[in-house]
This record gives structure tokens, C-alpha cells and sequence, in this order.
């Protein structure tokens, strides 16, 4: 469709002022200010003993969310994609659940649930800490983050549809061979997205760790917190933006690496059409019938394959 | 390695896709299971591949009872109409898939897939993926990766289904030849009448779910056990109440011309009839007729030389003659 000039020009403005005030601009001024009395102060900001905490906090409830969102994610993927159940339209719904429910209300539910008098708050008085403690915090972080893997992995599972595992089965490949070879590598770019979302909601949630933190830096004060708290309690507006910039650091660390990974796969892809495409000559030889089944013993070939070796 | 299959049946709710279904498929022959779509022809091929699972019957190949087994342990090779390529991998690796998978030492596995890359003509794109291929190349491809594992029986499913004529044309042809060399017991899926008279030692007709008839493509051709089988092998017609194929009917410009036969078993009479259309279809030409006396629409196919010969135009009176019908099996 051909677009008028000025049409084009337009829609471009439109859309790059658009992104431009709405993401550049506050990511922007966070930057500046962050550094804005020099490199110096901004590291002494980041390596407060709160700080490194609150980071390594954040870190290790990534490294636990994102490996039982996988498998549950995973399972409950193939369960939605291949399963034939009764309940299966009530489990769709369920895994949305937490996009629908304000995260705030998750907390609250937790606290409901885990807290003093709840249902297993009898847990607590063995002294055993859930709320306002460390396992509650990976809780919350794990139900708002859910439904990323599964609801990125499913539509590829129906996409790639089940073909390829049958061809996998016929050749003698056991259901768990079939998954490692054959269904995982075919879903890993959904995988991979989802995990970078999980990531990054797990870093970022706020709404319902707040609600399940005791908020101590050092305990259960995760690196999203501790911007929140600097601004808000001790008023330190630079200590926050400092905070707010490692945090994004991280983020970014996560996607670049991802993005890494994928372009490493991807050229291994066009590597081997470059290989090939290089040689335009390539003429498709004549297809020719196999000469009888005795050339089909395996044995032989290795014998005279291994004859001339051993002559080397 | 013969294939057994007693009593096969198999319902989707109300509809039987497979109803009280028994085949015996020979050693070494090459069997095609032909009939239009939902006849079950591919629900039975499953069946034997274990990939469905039957309500209730018996598969036996190489008289062991695999009903039970996993398609993993029934020692077969399967090809798949769009292909079922592992995309991930390349075309070597998928060809080695199987043998990987059975932990065979290296050597043998390199050994295996580069004589079988020769054979399916793919040595030189033996390092790229799925992707990069044809639609051709990726079923020759997906074919030597089931012969890699040296299955007992070869099953097709619509394998050429995807692809277009030409191609279609060259690898029936390049099939028939690796099975006249191979010849592992082979059973192919197909809804088109010519690629099943192309390659198969034997055809069965399916139609709603049950076996028409079995037999060799002659058989089947000229003494069809009903109706169905006629018409799903070629085009029929009517002439005078009996099944003729329209290469049977003899044209004449008088009634002597289109009677030259003299075998009065064959005598279904002589129609006057009026030409309403002349068509060439390359080498032969499909003369479209309407019976003078009944109304009946009917079409002849007459050689391409007959026709230069005869000039028959649209509107004209000629003489039909049916040489031979149809001998229905058991009618």
C-alpha cells in the first residue's frame, strides 16, 4: 500500500514523540540524576550494606522463582496445549488469575493465608517465619508471576503441534527423550520469553512483596523496596535513583543475555545456510535407488570405513 | 515382515472411523491403502504405527501381537504427510535421530546416515536445517531417516500429499524404484487413485470406516467388487443401465462403425446420442454426450488421433458402443 509522504512522516513523529516522553524522558532523568554528583557517590549509594542485601535478596528470589515457574509453567503448558481433562477451561482461568487480580489483593490473601490465624499460621508459631520473612516474600513474588512461562510456552506447543514427538516415538524415542530432544528445543524461544518476563516482574514486583515484607533492610527488603523506602521514609532522593539504576542494570543484564543466547542460536542457523548458499553450483544429483538391503549392514560399512585408518 | 490387522475398530463419538476392519498385508509388498478422505485410511495406518489406539482389535506384524505395545518398541518406520521434521536439527542429525536414540557407536551411526544421505540424494544439504529445504527434499529426507533404523515394515502416511505434481510424479517413481531394492514391507496412505495404481503390488479400498476390496491394481481396475471401487479407480458411466469406463466406448459416425466387436456378451445395444462438447486433454479427448433416447448425460474418451480422424463437432449425431463393462465381482 503506497502511504502518502506526509502521512508517513506524521505516523512516525506521532509514534517516536510518543515513546519518547512516555519511556526515554523518566528513564532518562533517572539516569541523570542518579549520576548527577558523579560516579563516585552513585557506587558508594549501591554498596551500602543495605544495598548489596536488598540485591542479593532480589537476586536470590529470581534464582528460585524462575527455576518452579519453569517447571510448573512447562507442565501446566502441555497440560492446556495436549491434555484432554475435565476442569481443563477451569485451569486456563486459573493461570490468569494473577494478571486479574491486583497483586496488593495477592498480598492480602498471603497474609490471610500464611499470617497470624490463618489457615497455616500454625506454621509460624514453630517458628518458622512467613510472612514478614523470606518465604513470603518468594510466595508472592511466585504467584504474580505465574502465568509468564505458560502462557508463553502453550501457544507454541499448539503451534508446533504434536508431529514431530510422534516422528520422535516411531524412531524409538521414550516420552522423556522425546521431551528433552524433540518438544523442549522446539519451545524454547517462548520459554526464553517467558523467562525474561518472569525475571523481570520478579525484580520489579512491588505491590504484593510490600505487603508481605517486614521491609527491614537486610531481611526481607528487596532492591524494589529499598528504592521505594529511600524515597518515601528517609527521604534520600539520590540513594533512590541510585538504587532504581542497579535495578534496571540488572534487568537489562538479564535481556542482553538472553539476546545472546538466541543470537548464538541464530547463527548457527544462518551459518549453515551460508555454507551451502556459497556454493550456488550445487546441482541435485540424480535420485538413485539404494543397491539391495546387504548394503544396509551397518557392519560392513564400518569395516571398510575403519580399514583405511588403521593403514594411516 | 507381514502386517495383520483383525477386527479393527475405532469410533470418534458417532462416527466410525474404523468398523470391524481385517488385513492381511504381505512380506515385502508394497500396499496402498486408498480412499477418500474420512474413510479411515489413516486412522488404520496409525493404528499399526501404535500412534492410535484401537477400541478394540488386533495388530500383528511379524506375527507378534503388538496391539499392546508403544509405537516405540513395534519396530516400524513412519512418514508423515507435512514432513515432522525436527527443525532444530540438521538434516544429518535428523537422519541420525534414531540411531542416537538406540546409542549405537559413532561410526556406524556416520556411516549409516552417509549412505543413506546417497540415497536420498541429499549429501550436499546434509548440514542445513528443515527450513532451507523443499518440500521434495524434506520428505526425502524425513524417508531416510525411518530407514535409518532398519524398521520391519515402512508406513506412509499420504507421504507426496503436500507436494506438488511434478515432484509428486518423480518421487512415486523414485519410491517404487527403493522398493524394488529394499523391499521392506511398506504400506502407503494415499487418496489419489493414479499414485496408488503407480507404485502399489497391492491396493485396498477403504470407504466409511471398512475394506472394499483388496487386491492387485488389475484386480481392482477391471473386475471392481461394487460401485465404489469403479468409480474411486477411475471414471465410470452409464450406458443403458451398465457401468462403463468412458476409455470403453467406441464412437462412430453410423451404427457399423461403432460396432466393430462381435463378442455378444458385450452387447449393451447401441445409443444414438448428440455431441455437446468436445474437450483435448493432451493425448486423449473427452467426448461429452446426451443419449438421444433417455436424456442421459454420459462423457466417451476417445485417442487424440480418433478424434482427428473423426472431427466429431458439438451438435453432431453420432453412434456410442460400450466394448467392454465393468464386471462387477458377485453381480
Amino acid at each position: 500500500m503506497k502511504v502518502s509522504r506526509l502521512t508517513r512522516y506524521g505516523l512516525r513523529t506521532v509514534a517516536l514523540v510518543y515513546l519518547f516522553v512516555l519511556l526515554i524522558v523518566p528513564v532518562g532523568t533517572i539516569f541523570y540524576r542518579s549520576f548527577e554528583h558523579g560516579i563516585v557517590q552513585f557506587w558508594e549509594w549501591i554498596t551500602t550494606p543495605a544495598a548489596i542485601s536488598a540485591l542479593q535478596l532480589s537476586l536470590l528470589i529470581v534464582v528460585i522463582v524462575v527455576p518452579l515457574n519453569v517447571i510448573f509453567g512447562v507442565i501446566t503448558a502441555l497440560a492446556l496445549a495436549r491434555g484432554r481433562f475435565p476442569g481443563k477451561g477451569l485451569l486456563q482461568a486459573v493461570v490468569d488469575l494473577p494478571f486479574a487480580v491486583s497483586p496488593v489483593v495477592a498480598g492480602v490473601a498471603l497474609i490471610l493465608l500464611w499470617g497470624y490465624g490463618g489457615w497455616f499460621g500454625g506454621i509460624e508459631s514453630l517458628g518458622f517465619r512467613i510472612i514478614f520473612g523470606f518465604p513470603g516474600l518468594v510466595l508472592a513474588t511466585l504467584f504474580v508471576t505465574l502465568p509468564f512461562v505458560a502462557r508463553e510456552v502453550e501457544p507454541v506447543l499448539r503451534e508446533i503441534g504434536t508431529e514431530q514427538e510422534e516422528a520422535a516415538a516411531t524412531l524409538g524415542a521414550s516420552s522423556w527423550q522425546v521431551f528433552w530432544r524433540v518438544t523442549l528445543p522446539a519451545i524454547r524461544w517462548g520459554l526464553t520469553y517467558g523467562i525474561v518476563l518472569t525475571v523481570a516482574r520478579a525484580l520489579g514486583e512491588y505491590g504484593a512483596v510490600t505487603m508481605v515484607s517486614s521491609n527491614f533492610p537486610g531481611v526481607s527488603q528487596t532492591l524494589t523496596l529499598l528504592v521505594n523506602s529511600r524515597y518515601t521514609d528517609d527521604y534520600n532522593e539520590f540513594g533512590a535513583y541510585a538504587a532504581a539504576t542497579l535495578l534496571m542494570f540488572v534487568a537489562i543484564l538479564v535481556l542482553v543475555a538472553m539476546s545472546l543466547i538466541e543470537r548464538r542460536a541464530k547463527s548457527r542457523l544462518a551459518e549453515a545456510s551460508e555454507s551451502t548458499s556459497g556454493e550456488v553450483e550445487i546441482v541435485e544429483p540424480e535420485l538413485t535407488p539404494p543397491h539391495g538391503p546387504e548394503s544396509v549392514d551397518a557392519k560392513q560399512i564400518v569395516h571398510s570405513h575403519a580399514h583405511p585408518k588403521e593403514g594411516e | 515382515m507381514s502386517i495383520k490387522v483383525i477386527g479393527a475398530n475405532k469410533r470418534y463419538g458417532d462416527f466410525a472411523a474404523l468398523d470391524d476392519v481385517s488385513i492381511d498385508i504381505p512380506d515385502g509388498q508394497l500396499t496402498s491403502l486408498l480412499g477418500p478422505s474420512g474413510s479411515g485410511k489413516s486412522t488404520l495406518l496409525r493404528a499399526i504405527a501404535g500412534l492410535d489406539t484401537l477400541d478394540s482389535g488386533t495388530v500383528i506384524i511379524n506375527d507378534t501381537d503388538v496391539s499392546k505395545k508403544s509405537p516405540q518398541k513395534r519396530d516400524i518406520g513412519f512418514v508423515f504427510q507435512h514432513y515432522a521434521a525436527f527443525k532444530h536439527l540438521t538434516v544429518r542429525e535428523n537422519i541420525a535421530f534414531g540411531l542416537k536414540i538406540r546409542k549405537r557407536p559413532k561410526k556406524e551411526v556416520d556411516a549409516k546416515v552417509d549412505q543413506l544421505l546417497e540415497v536420498v540424494g541429499l549429501t550436499v544439504f546434509q548440514k542445513r536445517f528443515p527450513a532451507q529445504l523443499s518440500g521434495g527434499q524434506r520428505q526425502r529426507m524425513a524417508l531416510a531417516r525411518a530407514l535409518a533404523v532398519d524398521p520391519k515394515v515402512l508406513l506412509l502416511d499420504e507421504p507426496f500429499g503436500a507436494l506438488d505434481a511434478k515432484v509428486r510424479d518423480d518421487l512415486r517413481r523414485w519410491l517404487r524404484r527403493l522398493h524394488d531394492e529394499v523391499h521392506v514391507t511398506t504400506v502407503l496412505v494415499t487418496h489419489d487413485q493414479q499414485e496408488a495404481l503407480d507404485v502399489s503390488d497391492r491396493i485396498a479400498v477403504l470407504n466409511k470406516g471398512r475394506i472394499e476390496q483388496v487386491g492387485t491394481p488389475d484386480d481392482l481396475y477391471d473386475r471392481p467388487a461394487n460401485e465404489f471401487v469403479a468409480s474411486f479407480l477411475g471414471s465410470t458411466v452409464r450406458l443403458n443401465g451398465e457401468l462403463v469406463r468412458p476409455h470403453d466406448i467406441r464412437i462412430g459416425r453410423t451404427p457399423e462403425m461403432a460396432s466393430p466387436t462381435t463378442d455378444p456378451n458385450l452387447d449393451v445395444g447401441i445409443i444414438r446420442a448428440t455431441v455437446q462438447r468436445v474437450v483435448n486433454l493432451g493425448f486423449e479427448t473427452r467426448v461429452e454426450l446426451v443419449s438421444a433416447s433417455t436424456g442421459e448425460e454420459f462423457a466417451a474418451q476417445i485417442t487424440r488421433g480418433d478424434q482427428n480422424a473423426l472431427n466429431l463437432q458439438p451438435g453432431e449425431t453420432v453412434y456410442a458402443r460400450a466394448t467392454k463393462v465393468a464386471a462387477l465381482d458377485g453381480v
